[in-house]
């Protein structure tokens, strides 16, 4: 499903952040993307999901070849993934509700269908009573989960999640990782960026482990 | 349709998000279009005014005091066969002195009290009115003036030339005036549309993220653009009008004994302006929505 072939990202044209890496993930797989802080984790998930350019190699996203993408066409292979983040990325001025909504309005989906999979996609999440709240009142725990909500609310067949723990106390992490394997379990393939080695034990997934732009473990 | 509507709500929120940005740029615009707009209607009536006074145009034809009777029959023959000639009087010297001393006011009339007439018998040829009458009028005055018996010709020629070297300047200044102002306009609206893609910055980058399309993020900046453009426009028309409406009554009743008036600015060119703003409000804000883009995909 994900093949990433020798590729290498240079920011100063001089240190590679990504230094001729190359993976594979099949469809439906949960991955865990591990490795120290710089080792290189976002920059693959910017790479796969068309934020970053990328110097040399190849990179395959469900047969879409990334690089040869345009920002006029970037935006198919973005409809086919769900991307969580650190700083959960959450538009201050929505509520709840409207912002797992915008990822469907983005898309153009007609209001009714809006309606019905937003309630679905915060009842998953468990957020249903606060849907009229606005972010800044909520916990980190709750803002992610609205993050995940509005990840999986177009039902992509990836996700990606950048250190989505990261800002969490180990309990509401445990909570958060539990609704990704939930959202694998239902054949979505995921991709896990951490640090923390206590995430990477709670589940029994495949590990891939950067360390300055290489791969040593996977 | 969805992406016009969602992108028009979005437009709507982004105006009343940046109020004060939106109202400085659309009364920006307003006084732009008004200068243009007042310009092009002083243009309009200068234009009104000389295609009439071309009209009450005539040629008069001066003779010598010894003008023998075949010339003046010779003369008659040349105007009557001219083209475009409406018809043609004939001045004797005293009538001439008649009708000076008639208009002189009667505090002057001591002064002229002279023993002998000093006006010349002349001929006073009217044209038909049609619009390249004046070519007509120079063609006969050339062709009378090295006539035998003709003292001398006019017909304010000189004046004529120019009053029209003058309204070849107004358009020339105009389009001059016109290409800043829609200079200066494009710059001011791109800026403020780059003001409002900044205080958007973050929402426009999730909406990329998550799969928008250039055209869903462009539509509601490219929308706020020409909405400006559009408000700024018809706000300036009002203005126009309004100073139209003024000058009209102040200053008609001294123009009405020459038989002309105030003329507002033609409707197609009232449309034109503003389309022009519009027009210019969408590329304005198409400019900026592209550097902006850019420099996202630039990463």
């Amino acid at each position: 499903m994900i093949q990433i072939f020798d590729v290498v990202k240079m920011y100063d044209g001089s240190n590679p952040v990504l230094d001729n890496i190359s993976m594979e993930i099949e469809k439906g797989e949960f991955v865990f993307l591990t490795g120290p802080s710089g080792a290189g984790k976002t920059t693959v998930l910017k790479i796969l999901f068309g934020w970053e350019r990328f110097e040399k190699g190849q990179v395959l996203v469900s047969g879409i070849n990334v690089g040869k993408l345009t920002h006029r066409n970037i935006y198919t292979l973005r409809r086919s993934m769900g991307v969580v983040f650190q700083d959960y990325k959450l538009l201050p001025n929505k509520t709840v509700f409207e912002n797992v909504s915008f990822a469907q309005e983005v898309i153009g989906r007609d209001r009714k269908t809006i309606r019905f999979k937003t309630w679905e996609a915060l009842k998953n999440v468990g957020l249903t009573p606060k849907k009229d709240v606005y972010p800044a009142y909520l916990s980190g725990g709750e803002q992610q989960r609205i993050a995940i909500a509005r990840a999986m609310v177009n039902e992509p067949s990836i996700i990606l999640a950048d250190e989505p723990t990261g800002n969490l106390d180990p309990e509401i992490s445990i909570e958060i990782f539990k609704l990704f394997e939930e959202l694998n379990r239902k054949g979505a393939t995921i991709i896990f960026a951490t640090h923390s080695q206590e995430i990477v034990r709670l589940g029994n997934h495949r590990v891939i482990n950067l360390n300055r732009g290489k791969v040593v473990r996977s | 349709m969805q992406t016009l509507l969602s992108g028009f709500r979005t437009t709507l929120s982004n105006i009343l998000k940046n109020k004060q940005t939106f109202f400085l740029s659309v009364a920006t615009i307003t006084i732009s279009i008004a200068i243009l707009g007042l310009f092009l209607m002083l243009f309009f009536n200068l234009n009104g005014f000389l295609s009439k006074w071309n009209r009450q145009v005539q040629l008069i034809v001066y003779l010598v005091d010894d003008i023998t009777p075949a010339d003046k029959e010779n003369l008659k023959e040349l105007i009557k066969n001219a083209p475009q000639v409406d018809s043609f009087d004939e001045i004797t010297r005293e009538e001439a002195w008649e009708e000076f001393q008639s208009n002189m006011s009667d505090n002057l009339k001591p002064l002229l009290d002279l023993e002998f007439n000093p006006l010349p018998a002349s001929y006073k040829i009217k044209f038909q009115e049609t619009e390249d009458r004046l070519l007509y009028i120079r063609e006969l005055a050339e062709t009378l003036k090295n006539q035998k018996g003709v003292e001398s010709i006019e017909y304010g020629e000189e004046w004529i030339r120019r009053f029209e070297r003058f309204i070849v300047f107004s358009q020339i200044f105009l389009f001059a005036m016109g290409g800043l102002l829609c200079l200066g306009l494009t710059l001011i609206i791109s800026n403020t549309i780059r003001l409002s893609i900044y205080s958007r910055q973050d929402e426009i980058e999730l909406m990329l993220l998550i799969g928008a399309t250039p055209r869903f993020v462009k539509i509601p900046f490219l929308l706020e653009g020409m909405l400006q453009g559009l408000a700024g426009s018809v706000l300036a028309l009002a203005l126009i009008g309004g100073a139209h409406f003024y000058i009209k009554k102040e200053f008609q009743s001294s123009i009405e004994s020459m038989s002309m008036e105030f003329e507002f600015i033609a409707e197609p060119i009232l449309f034109g302006l503003v389309g022009l703003s519009v027009l210019v409000g969408l590329m304005a804000s198409y400019i900026s929505t592209f550097q902006f883009l850019r420099m996202l995909n630039k990463k």
